[in-house]
């Protein structure tokens, strides 16, 4: 692949991100043991867990002064989550490496950013990052009962069917209600609507289109 | 068949009053009184009216609001047990209720019951109710940390009114389509549950 043509299209988008250029100049003196320490930071920090006391520790491990070595922290994780955000249709691996030779990254490195980004730890990391996306409460607990009212203050003899229905949202939001037969199946009737309509969107050949 | 309507005292001075009342004024009072039967709490005749109704049929506050709740009772009654018209009839002029007067209950019972009963039905109580169902597809196609997505989303509203309150309270839930389906599966269960019951 000619030069030119990967500078058409990097995974970071237009120019360089201040980050991974600054990165790039603090690799110096950098061995391959450290590096690969503070890249298990980065993606442990990606995947949201806390990693201070992991940092202290390489931190002190080191003679790099913490400035630069916050400089390479702050580059791996921007190249990490750039290179996430783009689906791997549209990046292979090698237009990935492509791209980070131009800045003339080691090769050894090269190929660590590579196993995070096209191994099999990827899905999860997809999964962590989007969690911190805006988005409206999930299902995330749905239990139900189906009732016979059979009499009632006012009529001896009711049966009357309903739905209760106990809805747990993401948010940690509790829902308790009742359904009456009619809406039910306005509920069912939508939900296959829905469902009828996302299948056709699917299909359609705005889907189909590669970028 | 038992009596519905057991004659008490006060119901034998209902009875009195309520027949000393013009046939055609009381037609209009018992259409009212059944008309409003299914709603809870809520007065037939405003204070406005039961002043006029008081002058109208010469009877006092106390007589009137007699007769006004011995006439709903009888309804209400007639409703829990779902009695046939000519039962109903019959059970009146047993407590000496006029004939003309029986033949009235027992016609507007014909008449405006069946859709009484349906009405009271539906008025099971719950903490909160279904109201309102809506939804919103979309085709998500970026975000934050995902570019170039293309992933269809559905956004369901359901409105759930309290029971005893007019505001509708939105509960916004979102679902990819994985996530629909199942949901979906859980209502088809749900579903076939109502089916084993008919």
């Amino acid at each position: 692949m000619s030069s030119s043509h990967a500078k058409d299209f990097s995974f970071w988008g237009g120019r360089i991100p201040p980050e991974i250029e600054s990165m790039s100049k603090n690799l110096k003196d950098v061995d391959q043991e450290l590096f690969r320490k503070l890249m298990k930071a980065v993606v442990s920090s990606l995947e949201g867990k806390d990693c201070v006391s992991l940092m202290k520790s390489i931190a002190e491990s080191t003679t790099i002064p913490q400035d630069r070595l916050g400089h390479i922290v702050a580059g791996m994780h921007r190249v990490l989550s750039e290179a996430i955000r783009v689906p791997p249709s549209s990046l292979k691996q090698e237009a990935f490496k492509e791209n980070l030779r131009e800045l003339r990254i080691p090769e050894d490195f090269i190929s660590d950013f590579s196993s995070v980004v096209f191994g099999n730890r990827r899905s999860a990391l997809e999964t962590a990052t989007s969690t911190n996306d805006p988005h409206l409460p999930a299902l995330q607990d749905f239990k139900w009962r189906v009732d016979v009212a059979i009499s009632t203050s006012s009529l001896s003899r009711a049966l009357r069917s309903s739905v209760l229905m106990q809805m747990k949202l993401s948010d940690g939001s509790f829902h308790c209600f009742e359904v009456p037969l009619s809406k039910f199946q306005e509920l069912r009737y939508n939900t296959a609507l829905i469902l009828k309509e996302m299948n056709d969107l699917e299909k359609r050949s705005i889907l189909q289109i590669q970028d | 068949m038992t009596s519905i309507i057991k004659e008490t005292q006060s119901i034998k001075e209902a009875v009195t009053f309520i027949n000393a009342i013009d046939v055609n004024k009381f037609s209009r009072l018992i259409s009212r009184i059944i008309q409003k039967l299914h709603l809870k709490g809520e007065r037939t005749f405003s204070e406005d009216e039961e002043q006029k109704l008081q002058t109208a049929l010469s009877l006092d506050k106390q007589a009137l609001d007699l007769v006004l709740e011995t006439t709903a009772f009888i309804l209400e009654q007639a409703v829990y047990h779902n009695v046939k018209p000519a039962a109903l009839q019959q059970q009146l002029e047993a407590v000496h209720l006029n004939p003309d007067k029986a033949e009235m209950f027992s016609q507007t019972w014909a008449a405006a019951g069946p859709e009484l009963v349906e009405k009271l039905k539906n008025n099971i109580f719950a903490p909160k109710k279904l109201e309102y169902v809506g939804w919103q597809l979309n085709l998500q196609m970026a975000q934050s940390s995902q570019a170039r997505l293309k992933s269809p989303s559905a956004i369901l509203q359901l409105g759930l009114r309290k029971e005893d309150s007019e505001v509708q309270e939105n509960v916004f839930a979102d679902f990819n389509h994985q996530e629909l389906l199942e949901f979906y599966n859980k209502l088809e269960v749900v579903q076939g549950q109502l089916d084993s019951l008919t």
